[in-house]
């Protein structure tokens, strides 16, 4: 069981949360789940976190199709904002088409989190879902 | 008595102007004048008794009878000699004649000598020319002809015959020289010139074909002229020119001319020719169908006085830097505006004209009319930018299924997984209601998917004219328990008569969707405002929903506004499907909607409704 400090879930459909939500149960110990229905709350959540200086999460699993906010405009906005920590940014999607496939391969370029490309269904968490580290070294 | 006798006569003699010689019967000098020993260069004393050979033998003689013939008693003869040579040449003629005395008897010769150079010249001169005549007359095939009105003689000189391919001894007359004529127009009017010139003297000229005696059709110039002596018309003279070539060859330029004006003039595209002032100084017949004038109306006019300035200008400055760099213009897509302000497309061609030095003086040009092509290529263009729309939908549409779809049967799939593995009724319990609840929702999808196919292909619109505030008044009915609920104002100032062309179930659900959109979107805490308005505009009716709500901020959301399952704002009964639905029922009526908004004050939507068709 891999020992996780914070996970974001942001996705507007509650049976994926709960499906994430479930699995995690089995892959990870973390006191602190949150999930967002759209990326301007969890936006908003993270930048509270920075400003109170409370740990920032280690994994995100972020859906792209959202309303308000969707997936590609939230790491537009993480992907801007000065973190240090590295995040683990799951995108997970249940869209086939190729087009969001290069705009992930675009931001994973750009960006100094690592971010990982998942398509629905979901059966379970891998370990580089929770753990970039591991594997690293 | 003989002396005295002698003297005067001697004396007398001496002095005749004309060179006169006496000689006697045995041809010995007796007497001669002063002229006459001169043109012999003697002495008259030193040659009294002198042989009459004597003095001619230093002469040539050049013709007539010989001396001693000329001294044969009892007959005149003429003798023709020349003296020196060169410059110094003389001719001279002398005429021998018999001396008688009184009573008839013989006495001996009497000689007259002419000086006749002058006269020798004139008949060489006269030689000289009628070569020269017959020579130029056979190079240029000029013959003449005569005919003596007395006599009624016709003579032909040798060219004629050579024209009329007769021999050289052939001696016509007028009859036959007439029937050479090929009959009809040609010998009808040889016949009348000649009687004309007959009767009244009135000269001609006239081309004419003859056939030849070997039966060769020829075309000849036959001229004719009276020669008149004391006002009377003795002598009729003309001249008789071949001119076959010459007529043929210019046969042969009129019909290439022909050739050229007949390819020109019905050449299915426009032909004109320019000088280097850009006036027109040839027009073909569609050029002149074109402009609608004929052809001796336009030429000396420029576009300027043909088209609109600004066209006109174009096309001179085009004209310019063809002259200017003699390089053609190919095929360039131009457009040409009449005074009528009609518009033609045309594919033009300009081409330098260059004298022999190289410099331009004019262009030809030449214009295709392609607006039937062009229209047909904007109708192509517009049904390309109709199907790229529509495909780009249908791509659309198929990524919107396809998200959709996946994303639930995704969720079966998980729960699924779940419910395989799960030892918990509790939790199993759990997993079904959710599985109940994706069910749901798949359901509710296809339910939106089929509603957006049915819009996208209902082909065959029943559009009907409807009045607009009838239908707001029923949308209004049926809200009316939302609208008192969220207390909202509605401000609906579209004209009482106003129609719409539209489907009632479209325009029913443009309103409906409009409104309620509007209520959902007002600010938390405000009495939601409302206006309704209408106006015809060009093609179409303009309907207005304008709110004071919370606006959109277009810049980004702008491109989405319309799509499926976007929403922008955190309400829970968004679906993300309303205004999807009546943008595509309003394009599907052939009109649009369009959208307005600023961030906190409000939204206005514009709804197009197309009036033609």
């Amino acid at each position: 069981m891999k020992k996780v400090n914070s996970i974001y879930i942001i996705d507007d459909d509650p049976i994926t949360v709960f499906g994430i939500k479930k699995m995690l149960k089995t892959t990870a110990i973390c006191p602190d789940i949150e999930a967002f229905e759209n990326g301007k709350l969890a936006l908003d959540g993270l930048r509270e976190r920075i400003k109170t200086g409370a740990p920032i999460p280690e994994v995100i699993f972020l859906d792209i199709n959202m309303p308000i906010m969707d997936g590609w405009e939230f790491l537009e906005e993480v992907v801007n904002m000065n973190i240090k920590e590295k995040i683990i940014i799951n995108v997970i999607t249940s869209s086939i088409d190729p087009a969001d496939y290069k705009k992930w391969n675009h931001f994973r370029l750009k960006c100094l989190h690592y971010l990982n490309f998942k398509n629905k269904p979901i059966y379970k968490i891998d370990d580089t879902d929770l753990n970039r580290v591991n594997m690293v070294s | 008595m003989k002396a005295t006798k002698t003297i005067p006569q001697h004396y007398l003699l001496k002095q005749l102007p004309h060179p006169t010689a006496l000689l006697d019967l045995e041809h010995a000098l007796v007497d001669a004048s002063d002229s006459w020993i001169a043109l012999f260069d003697k002495n008259l004393n030193d040659c009294i008794g002198t042989k009459i050979e004597e003095f001619y033998n230093k002469h040539e003689k050049v013709c007539g009878n010989s001396l001693e013939q000329c001294l044969t008693q009892g007959k005149t003869h003429i003798l023709r000699h020349k003296k020196g040579k060169g410059a110094q040449e003389q001719w001279l003629e002398s005429t021998f004649a018999p001396w008688f005395d009184e009573k008839e008897n013989l006495l001996g010769t009497v000689i007259h000598t002419n000086d006749i150079s002058s006269e020798i010249e004139k008949e060489l001169e006269l030689e000289r020319v009628k070569t020269l005549l017959k020579t130029t007359s056979e190079v240029a095939l000029v013959g003449s002809w005569e005919f003596d009105i007395a006599t009624e003689k016709l003579s032909w000189c040798e060219v004629t015959k050579k024209i009329h391919e007769v021999s050289p001894d052939y001696e016509p007359d007028v009859n036959e020289g007439i029937e050479f004529y090929k009959q009809g127009y040609s010998r009808n009017k040889i016949s009348m010139l000649f009687h004309k010139a007959l009767e009244d003297g009135t000269p001609f000229s006239e081309r004419l074909i003859i056939v030849t005696s070997k039966g060769k059709e020829k075309w000849v110039t036959a001229a004719g002229k009276p020669i008149q002596k004391n006002g009377k018309t003795i002598t009729l003279f003309g001249t008789f020119q071949d001119i076959n070539d010459q007529v043929l060859t210019e046969i042969k330029t009129k019909e290439n001319e022909q050739l050229l004006t007949t390819l020109v003039d019905n050449l299915p595209i426009n032909v004109f020719i320019k000088d280097r002032d850009s006036r027109k100084i040839l027009v073909n017949k569609s050029e002149c169908d074109y402009l609608g004038a004929k052809s001796e109306d336009l030429l000396g006019k420029t576009d300027f006085d043909l088209y609109e300035k600004d066209i006109a200008q174009i096309s001179r400055d085009e004209d310019l830097e063809v002259m200017r760099t003699h390089k053609p213009m190919i095929g360039i897509e131009t457009i040409n505006v009449r005074k009528d302000g009609s518009a033609t497309n045309f594919l033009t061609s300009k081409i330098p004209l260059l004298d022999i030095k190289g410099k331009a003086y004019g262009l030809i040009g030449m214009s295709m009319d392609i607006t039937h092509i062009k229209q047909k290529e904007d109708q192509l263009q517009d049904l390309i930018n109709v199907t790229a729309i529509q495909n780009k939908k249908l791509i659309n549409f198929a990524h919107i299924v396809s998200h959709n779809l996946r994303s639930h049967t995704a969720n079966f799939s998980m729960l699924l997984e779940f419910l395989i593995n799960e030892k918990e009724e509790e939790e199993k319990k759990r997993i079904m209601k959710m599985l109940s609840h994706a069910s749901d929702n798949l359901l509710d999808t296809l339910e939106n998917l089929n509603e957006v196919v049915e819009i996208s292909t209902n082909v065959n619109l029943d559009k009907k004219s409807l009045n607009l505030n009838e239908y707001i008044h029923k949308v209004q009915q049926n809200l009316a328990g939302f609208l008192v609920n969220n207390k909202v104002e509605l401000i609906n100032s579209v004209p009482k008569k106003l129609t719409v062309l539209s489907v009632p179930a479209y325009l029913e659900s443009i309103i409906l969707n409009l409104v309620t959109n509007a209520v959902k979107y007002s600010k938390p805490k405000e009495i939601p405002t409302i206006s309704l308005s209408a106006k015809k505009q060009d093609k179409n009716v303009i309907f207005s929903v304008s709110d004071k709500g919370m606006g959109i901020d277009l810049n980004r959301y702008g491109g989405k506004i319309f799509g499926m399952y976007k929403t922008f704002h955190n309400n829970k009964d968004a679906r993300g499907l309303g205004l999807y639905i009546i943008k595509n029922q309003a394009e599907a009526m052939g009109g649009n909607i369009t959208v307005s908004s600023e961030v906190n004050k409000g939204t206005t939507f514009k709804v197009y409704f197309n009036e033609e068709s």
